[in-house]
C-alpha cells in the first residue's frame, strides 16, 4: 500500500503543483471533449434532447468510484487517507439548489466556464467575471452568512456509514442507478428531440 | 451526432466525442488525482483564492478581518495564489485549450439560442455566474468538487448537494428557455 | 457465445462491464478491511538498526521549548495517569485508538507509555502502516522524570562538564522539575511532581501547524 502517493511524502508541495497542472490538463481536456466547453450543450441537459451532462458526469462518477474501490480494496490505495470534504446538508441543500438556478441561467459551471472562455467564448469569459462577482458578494456577505454556512456539520460522513450497509453495496447501488439513468437518458432524448434546434 | 454550421470561414469543427468516452476518461484523470495527490478536483476553490487575495490588496484591513477570507489567505507567510487549485484550474484552461485547437472548435463567439439577443445572453451569464460563484461557496463546492469528486467518493454531503442542482436548473429552465432553445 | 459478444454494442460492452464491477464489489465488501498490512521487515529493521525510530527525553524536551510544531506527541498511557501529569504537548491516545486517528504519513510522530514496550508496540503498528517516520521516546515517561525533570546531577562536576550542567538545570525548571544531586538517594516524596499541571492542550488540540484550508473545491 503506497498510494495516495502525496499522503506518503512520496513529493513535495513544489512538485504537488506541478502534478495539479498536469491533472488540470486533462481535466480540461475531457471536459472540453464532451462539449462542455459550449453553455448551449450544457443548458440542454435541463430540456430533454441532449443529456450528454448527466452521461458525463455519471460515467465518470461510475468509472473513478469502481476504480477507486478496487484499487483500495487489492491494497494499494488507502481509502482512508483520501480527503473526503465534510458534509454540512442544510447550506449544502440550499447552495445546490442555488447553484442548479446559476447553471439554468447562465448555462456554466466553474470548471466549465473555464473551457468555454478557453476556446473562445464570450459567454463563458462573463460567466467567470460573475462568478468572481458572485464569491466577492459572499464573502463580503459572510458575517450574515456565516451561522448558516456551517449549519448541521456532519463531518466526513459516506453513503455507506450513512444507512450502515457495506461500501460495495452503494457501488453496486450507484452503478444501477447511473445504468439505469443512461437506458432512460437515451429514451428521453428521443421524447425530447423535437426540441433539439435546427442549428447547434 | 451534432452538425455544426458555423459562420467563421474554416474547416468545420470535428464532432465532440461520445459522451460516455468522454466521461471514462474524466473518471479517470478523477482517479489520477485520488491516487497521485489523495484529493478530488476542483475549479470554485481557485477562484475564492483569486478573490481573497484581490480584496487582500485593495484592502488589506478588510480581508484580515473576515474569516472568509482568511480562510484562503492562510497565515500570511504563503502566497494564496500558489496553492494547488489554483493551479489545477491553470491546468483546465490550457487542457481546453489545447483540446479545442485540435479539434478545431476555438471559436470567438457566443452560446446561444436563436431567440435572444448577444447582449442579453451575456447580461444572463453574468447573472448565471453571479448566482453560482454565491451558491458554490454556500454548498463548499460545485460541480467538480462536490458532484464530480465528492460523488465518486460517495460522500452524503455531495450527494444531496448533486440531486438539489439538478432540481434547482430544471425547475428554472422553464423561465429561461427563451435563451437556450 | 462469440455470437453474443458480436451483438453487443459500444454502449452495452461498457454497461456490461460497469455492471459485473457492481456486483463484484457487493460481494467484496468493504474497501477498508482490503489495505491489509503487509510489513517489509527489511525496511523496519533497517530504521531501528539506523536508531532514527526513536527520540532521547532531551531531544523532546529541546523541541518543546523551542515551541516546535512539527511534531505529534502521543501519551499512550491511562486517562488518569494523563490526567495526573503528561509532558507538555502531549494528546492522550489509548492503543486502540490509535489506529482510528487521522494521523498524516508525513507526519512526524512521537510516541511514550510509561516504560518503552507499550509504545514499541505502538511503533510497530503505525511503522507496518507505513508511518515510517513516526519515533517513540526512549525509555519512556520514566526516561522523561529521570532526565529532564529529576536529572542526577554529579556531586563533583568537572569543569568541562558545567555547562551540560547548567543547561539541564534550566532544562529541568522549564518543566517544573528538580536536579537531583548524586549519591543521595531520591526520595519518592521529592519524586512526587510538582510540576504545573496541563499547561497543555487538551486532549485533542494539537500544536496546530495550521494547514492553510479545506482540500475541497
Amino acid at each position: 500500500m503506497n498510494a495516495p502517493f502525496f499522503k506518503f511524502g512520496a513529493f513535495n508541495e513544489e512538485i504537488s503543483l506541478v502534478i495539479a497542472v498536469l491533472i488540470g490538463v486533462g481535466f480540461g481536456f475531457f471536459l472540453e471533449r464532451a462539449g462542455f466547453g459550449n453553455g448551449r450543450k450544457l443548458a440542454a441537459q435541463f430540456y430533454g434532447y441532449d443529456l450528454t451532462v448527466f452521461k458525463v458526469m455519471f460515467s465518470a462518477i461510475v468509472t473513478a468510484m469502481l476504480g477507486l474501490f478496487y484499487l483500495s480494496w487489492i491494497g494499494y490505495v488507502d481509502l482512508s487517507l483520501v480527503y473526503v470534504s465534510p458534509t454540512y446538508l442544510v447550506p449544502q441543500i440550499l447552495g445546490g439548489l442555488l447553484l442548479g438556478v446559476g447553471f439554468a441561467i447562465g448555462g456554466y459551471c466553474p470548471g466549465t466556464s473555464c473551457v468555454s472562455a478557453a476556446t473562445g467564448r464570450y459567454d463563458g469569459f462573463v460567466y467567470l467575471i460573475g462568478i468572481v462577482f458572485g464569491i466577492f458578494v459572499f464573502g463580503e456577505m459572510f458575517s450574515i452568512m456565516e451561522s448558516l454556512y456551517s449549519a448541521t456539520p456532519m463531518g466526513s460522513i459516506t453513503l455507506p456509514q450513512l444507512f450502515g450497509v457495506s461500501y460495495g453495496m452503494i457501488v453496486m447501488l450507484v452503478v444501477f442507478m447511473a445504468v439505469g439513468g443512461f437506458i432512460f437518458a437515451a429514451w428521453a432524448e428521443k421524447k425530447f428531440a423535437h426540441l433539439r434546434p435546427e442549428e447547434q | 451526432m451534432n452538425s455544426h454550421h458555423d459562420h467563421h470561414a474554416g474547416p468545420p469543427p470535428a464532432p465532440y466525442w461520445n459522451p460516455y468516452t468522454a466521461g471514462i476518461g474524466l473518471g479517470l484523470v478523477l482517479l489520477l488525482a485520488f491516487v497521485v495527490m489523495g484529493r478530488g478536483l476542483g475549479a470554485s476553490g481557485a477562484f475564492s483564492s483569486l478573490v481573497a487575495t484581490g480584496v487582500s490588496c485593495v484592502a488589506p484591513t478588510h480581508a484580515e478581518q473576515n474569516a472568509f477570507y482568511k480562510e484562503y489567505l492562510g497565515d500570511g507567510k504563503m502566497n494564496p495564489l500558489k496553492d494547488w487549485l489554483v493551479f489545477e484550474v491553470i491546468g483546465v484552461i490550457l487542457g481546453g485549450f489545447i483540446s479545442g485547437l485540435l479539434a478545431g472548435r476555438i471559436r470567438g463567439k457566443v452560446e446561444k439560442g436563436p431567440r435572444i439577443s448577444i447582449k442579453g445572453r451575456l447580461f444572463y451569464a453574468f447573472i448565471g455566474g453571479t448566482i453560482m460563484g454565491f451558491a458554490a461557496k454556500l454548498a463548499r463546492g460545485c460541480t467538480s468538487g462536490q458532484a464530480l469528486t465528492g460523488g465518486a467518493l460517495l460522500s452524503v454531503g455531495s450527494w444531496a448537494f448533486m440531486l438539489c442542482v439538478f432540481a434547482g436548473a430544471y425547475a428554472t429552465a422553464y423561465f429561461v428557455r427563451r435563451q437556450w432553445i | 457465445m462469440s455470437n453474443f459478444c458480436n451483438r453487443l454494442t459500444y454502449h452495452q460492452w461498457l454497461a456490461l462491464i460497469a455492471v459485473v464491477l457492481g456486483l463484484f464489489a457487493f460481494v467484496a465488501g468493504d474497501p477498508y478491511s482490503g489495505s491489509r498490512i503487509t510489513i517489509d521487515t527489511k525496511e523496519l529493521a533497517s530504521i531501528v538498526e539506523g536508531k532514527v525510530d526513536h527520540v532521547t527525553a532531551l531531544e523532546l524536551a529541546d523541541w518543546i521549548i523551542q515551541e516546535k510544531t512539527d511534531y505529534r506527541l502521543i501519551d499512550l498511557r491511562t486517562e488518569d495517569e494523563y490526567s495526573e501529569y503528561h509532558i507538555p504537548t502531549a494528546e492522550c491516545v489509548a492503543l486502540p485508538d490509535l489506529m482510528e486517528l487521522p494521523l498524516q504519513r508525513t507526519e512526524n510522530i512521537v510516541l511514550y507509555s510509561e516504560g518503552g514496550i507499550h509504545s514499541a508496540q505502538a511503533w510497530m503498528l503505525l511503522a507496518a502502516r507505513g508511518f515510517v517516520h513516526s519515533k517513540m521516546l526512549l525509555g519512556g515517561f520514566e526516561a522523561w522524570q529521570d532526565s529532564v525533570l529529576f536529572p542526577t546531577l554529579p556531586e563533583n562536576p568537572a569543569p568541562s562538564e558545567l555547562a551540560a550542567i547548567e543547561k539541564l538545570k534550566s532544562v529541568s525548571a522549564h518543566f517544573g522539575g528538580a536536579p537531583q544531586t548524586g549519591g543521595q538517594a531520591i526520595s519518592e516524596v521529592k519524586r512526587t511532581i510538582t510540576a504545573p499541571k496541563n499547561t497543555t492542550p487538551t486532549a485533542t488540540g494539537k500544536p496546530s501547524g495550521g494547514k492553510k484550508k479545506k482540500e475541497g473545491c
